[in-house]
């Protein structure tokens, strides 16, 4: 643990082993504690239930007892009271009469002899027939055969003397009383407006005894028992009468009966003094119910302040009697014992307990620390050995032998390290043959590269050029003595011009697009020869650039970038020197061959009337008839005027490109007009025209121009339908362009002749129906406008011309053509009816 | 010792009992025309307290228990329960006593549950005896303590309710355990100073 500390000191403040061997303890620990306090609070409980159910029966017992002990004191009494000599005495001293003065005179006399202590007056009394009597009857003379008074109670009793019924002492046994009693709370109890009443006296100290005592007052009745004549007082010592009751009844080591009154005072008790009161005061109307109980108080009334359990009952029979009535005074028995006494048990339990406890926690923590050691060590091993794979270090394989899953997970570790060199063995291999398979790859590309004719660069994203191929490097005449990387431009020694486009062209990714759609675009440019070029400066644009008397085309491509390098861009020069010589003889052939074509054309076209011209003149020579002269002149008006047609076709396809002052024309107002010009022209008896209109367009055009386009097309759908069939009109307006659709529903073109029907003089009409230039003249007075025409068609399907021009406001066309609207609009109404 | 208390007792009893015989007309004669007779005030006061005591024992005692409400026990001031009829009868006596009128009585019988009830004098006893026999009329005398003279009135008492008959022949302190329904079970004893 502690090398292990040395080790790694921020992990084994709170190791796997110290957690183990906490959890442990703690598991014991928790249910220990619990199991402890409840035990102690349960054992607690019970204990003070049970304890105070049997001191309730005691106390109940030992009131009892006591009851019967005073009741036998009173009876005993009572038979003294009953005897019909002190009946008859007491009677006479009633009947005699008390009140003439030499009786008066006597009685103080005898009164002051008395408390002197007069030996004859005391004797008088005490040694007179009834004292005699009454000692008679104290010592048992007069007892029942079987009942004898027990001695003690008998040397309890004090005093004994029987009064009167005016009070004064008739006869006394014992310590000498005083002689008159009628202010004694116990004789006027007991006489009780002369119907007679038991009186038990509470304790109280007396001074002629220099004891605590109780009395006993039991009223002599006459002997009809009509009223009182006489009071039998008794005086007993408290102690000394209970005590052989109380006192014999003790438990345990504290444990034991108290008697006390209701006041609390305590008349008997084997620990405290008669006569004290209990030292806590509140637990007196605890104690004192009328009842039996038992409660638990948080004093013991012997000075001690801990919980306490005391059982409690009345006396009854002696209750009734205390004081004249059980209201005014009751005496209890008190039943306690000392609560560590009580709950002695359950605290050597619980002592008992904590130390089984103690020695389980320590032997838990033994074998904890054991377990944890045999659980700990073969993973500690299992790190250093994890150590050591993890830097490939570990040689000899882990030997763990616990027979667990640790020894399993040893066994793993063994393996996955096996594993582990066998997989870095073979990839050691895998990596020298990739790399040869890389160094050969990079050889053959390196030989294909050279073997390209072209000049092939390579750049890095400072204009360095990492890399150039053979051809290169003879074009730019690179030896092998000049070391690469070196900057593009020493390389390459160029015009500030074109190190821009050059820089542009491998800066950005977006140059090779641009490159890709210039090209068509110069090609649909040159497909058209008779239209004269805007020369462009096109060579700006060009990716080209002059090395020396030689035109490079160059290509920049991007090499995708490995993680951590710098992309490299590849630059390929195309030596375009010769081919664009070609290219633009070819310009040239082509431009010559449609001079050809359209001179073929013209002539063809007008040679035909042209002879019919020449042969009619020949016939009006030779003619002698006027009228047939006149037919052939006719004729000749006839082949003139199409002669002057196809020379106006002719014309108004290359001389009117200058005029082109565009203004906002409504689209369908031309398309009526175009139409209206067909129907005039064209057989359109059988035609079925539809018009579809969006309505308000308007587009930037010279009105003549685009209605002879329009026208030219109509015509062709006309011609094309050989006068039956359906022509749909169509105009619509989507995202600021106009669209216009005129279709036909006439055999459509042939696919052959698709990519031919814009070529001049290309047609499928018969000899003398058709030029040959209405879509070329159509297409280009469109395209002059900004528009585009398409042509869409299916064989057999018809053929659908669509033209686009950009749309103008309807507010900036409705301002310049607003009466040419209003008429149109009728027109177009009747038209599609 | 014995012998000579004995004689003091039959003394007394045979004075008692002549006093009763011979002071009958005495008292008659003291109260004059317009007097009432001991005998007449005995027989009202025994009129009332029987009366009282039915009324006690068959209207309150017999419904309160009859309704589960409240019994009637001998330690009824401990139980705080209703008194025996009988006890009743004791308590109101004591009540009486106390109240200084003179008048007393009491309940007396020849085989008590309490010593105390016992016959007190020889003329009780005979009373007793001879109420036994014909209980329908009361034994009357004049009786004397010492030099006072009182009249006495004794009234037998008979079981009127089976809870008397029950209670005298199941206490444990009761000498005699066959008591049966109207019988003759004591006598109340009144008691009234002639001076």
């Amino acid at each position: 643990m502690n090398q292990a500390g040395s080790d790694h000191p921020s992990q084994t403040r709170w190791g796997l082993k110290t957690k183990l061997i906490l959890s442990m303890l703690v598991v014991g620990i928790v249910p220990l504690i619990v199991g402890l306090g409840m035990a102690f609070w349960q054992g607690s409980r019970e204990i003070r239930d049970v304890s105070g159910e049997s001191f309730k029966a005691l106390a109940m017992e030992a009131a009892r007892k006591l009851d019967l002990l005073v009741a036998e004191e009173i009876t005993q009494t009572a038979r003294m009271a009953n005897d019909p000599a002190i009946i008859s005495e007491l009677e006479h001293r009633r009947d005699t009469p008390q009140n003439h003065r030499g009786a008066a005179v006597e009685t103080s006399d005898f009164e002051a002899k008395w408390a002197a202590g007069e030996p004859n007056a005391v004797r008088s009394i005490m040694e007179n027939p009834l004292s005699t009597l009454l000692r008679e009857y104290y010592t048992g003379i007069h007892n029942v055969p079987g009942q004898v008074q027990p001695p003690i109670v008998r040397a309890s009793t004090k005093m004994l003397f029987l009064t009167d019924i005016h009070g004064m002492v008739v006869a006394a046994i014992g310590e000498k009383p005083e002689l008159y009693h009628t202010q004694t709370p116990w004789w006027q109890g007991a006489y009780h407006k002369a119907i007679g009443r038991l009186f038990i006296e509470d304790l109280h100290f007396d001074k002629r005894i220099n004891s605590y005592v109780f009395t006993i007052s039991v009223p002599v009745m006459d002997q009809l028992r009509y009223e009182v004549v006489g009071v039998l007082h008794r005086v007993i010592d408290a102690k000394e009468f209970f005590s052989p009751a109380t006192h014999t009844i003790r438990f345990g080591k504290t444990g034991h009966v108290m008697l006390i009154d209701s006041n609390g005072l305590v008349i008997s008790c084997p620990i405290l003094p008669t006569g004290v009161p209990l030292s806590d005061p509140t637990l007196i109307p605890l104690v004192t119910p009328l009842q039996p109980g038992w409660v638990q108080a948080s004093s013991d009334g012997h000075g001690g302040h801990s919980t306490s359990v005391i059982g409690f009952a009345p006396l009854l029979e002696t209750s009734r009697a205390t004081n004249g009535s059980i209201d005014d005074g009751s005496w209890h028995t008190f039943v306690w014992q000392a609560s560590e006494e009580i709950f002695a048990p359950i605290q050597h339990l619980f002592t008992w307990v904590t130390i089984f406890g103690v020695v389980g926690l320590l032997l838990l923590a033994a074998l904890g620390y054991i377990a944890a050691g045999r659980i700990v060590t073969p993973v500690r091993q299992l790190m250093q050995a994890a150590q050591a794979i993890g830097r490939g270090e570990l040689k000899t394989p882990i030997i763990i032998r616990s027979g667990d899953e640790l020894e399993e997970l040893a066994e793993e570790f063994n393996r996955m390290n096996e594993q582990l060199n066998a997989a870095f063995a073979g990839l050691t291999h895998q990596v020298e043959s990739k790399t040869r398979e890389v160094q050969e790859l990079r050889q053959s590309t390196d030989q294909i590269l050279d073997a390209v004719s072209t000049p092939i660069l390579l750049i890095d994203a400072n204009e360095q050029v990492q890399y150039a191929n053979r051809a290169a490097r003879e074009t730019l005449d690179l030896h092998h003595n000049r070391s690469l990387p070196m900057p593009l431009f020493d390389l390459l020694p160029l015009d500030p011009t074109e190190q821009h486009s050059l820089r542009q062209a491998i800066g950005t990714g977006e140059v090779q697009a641009s490159q890709q759609i210039k090209p068509m675009e110069r090609e649909v440019i040159l497909r058209d020869p008779l239209v004269p070029m805007n020369e462009r400066p096109l060579t700006d644009h060009r990716p080209e650039i002059h090395l020396g008397s030689r035109l490079y085309q160059y290509q920049a491509f991007r090499l995708p970038a490995g993680p951590g390098h710098q992309s490299v861009i590849g630059l390929v020069l195309r030596d375009t020197t010769d081919e664009s010589r070609l290219h633009e003889q070819l310009i040239q052939a082509e431009k010559s061959s449609s001079l050809g074509v359209l001179t073929a054309g013209i002539g063809h076209e007008l040679n035909n009337p042209l002879f019919g011209i020449i042969g009619l003149g020949e016939a009006i020579a030779e003619e002698h008839s006027l009228e047939r002269a006149k037919a052939h002149a006719r004729d000749i008006v006839a082949h003139g005027q199409r002669m002057a047609a196809i020379i106006r076709d002719f014309s108004g396809m290359a001389s009117k490109e200058g005029e082109n002052q565009a203004i906002p024309v409504s689209l369908e107002d031309a398309m009526d007009r175009a139409l209206a010009l067909v129907e005039a022209t064209s057989p359109t008896k059988g035609v079925i025209v539809t018009k579809l209109y969006n309505g308000g367009i308007h587009v930037l055009a010279r009105p003549d121009q685009l209605q002879q386009a329009l026208a030219n097309l109509m015509t062709n759908a006309v011609q094309a339908m050989s006068g039956t069939g359906t022509l749909t009109l169509t105009t619509a307006l989507s995202n600021r362009t106009a669209v216009a659709t005129i279709t036909d529903s006439g055999p459509g073109i042939p696919r052959q002749h698709l990519s031919k029907i814009f070529d001049p003089f290309f047609t499928t009409k018969r000899q003398g129906e058709g030029s040959g230039l209405g879509l070329t003249v159509a297409r280009r007075i469109i395209r002059k406008f900004g528009g585009e025409l398409r042509i869409e068609s299916d064989e057999g399907q018809g053929t659908t011309c669509v033209v686009t021009l950009p749309a103008v406001t309807a507010a900036e066309g409705e301002r310049s053509w607003a009466p040419t609207v209003s008429q149109s609009e009728p027109q177009s109404a009747h038209s599609s009816s | 010792m014995g012998s000579n208390r004995f004689t003091i007792r039959a003394a007394i009893g045979s004075l008692v009992i002549l006093g009763g015989l011979f002071s009958l007309p005495l008292a008659k004669e003291s109260f004059g025309a317009d007097g009432i007779t001991p005998e007449k005030v005995a027989d009202y006061v025994h009129a009332v307290l029987e009366a009282n005591r039915t009324v006690y024992t068959t209207i309150i005692v017999n419904r309160l228990q009859q309704k589960g409400i409240l019994a009637a026990t001998e330690q009824w001031e401990q139980d705080h329960t209703l008194p025996l009829p009988a006890q009743f009868l004791q308590q109101t006596g004591r009540l009486v006593a106390e109240s200084g009128r003179g008048i007393r009585y009491r309940l007396i019988g020849l085989s008590p549950i309490y010593s105390r009830n016992a016959p007190a004098t020889q003329f009780e006893r005979q009373a007793l005896e001879a109420l036994q026999r014909h209980p329908e009329r009361p034994v009357t005398g004049i009786v004397l303590s010492g030099k006072k003279r009182y009249f006495q009135a004794i009234y037998a008492d008979r079981a009127v309710s089976p809870a008397c008959v029950s209670c005298h022949n199941s206490h444990p302190l009761s000498p005699k355990q066959d008591f049966k329904l109207n019988d003759v079970m004591g006598a109340i004893a009144i008691t009234i100073p002639l001076e």
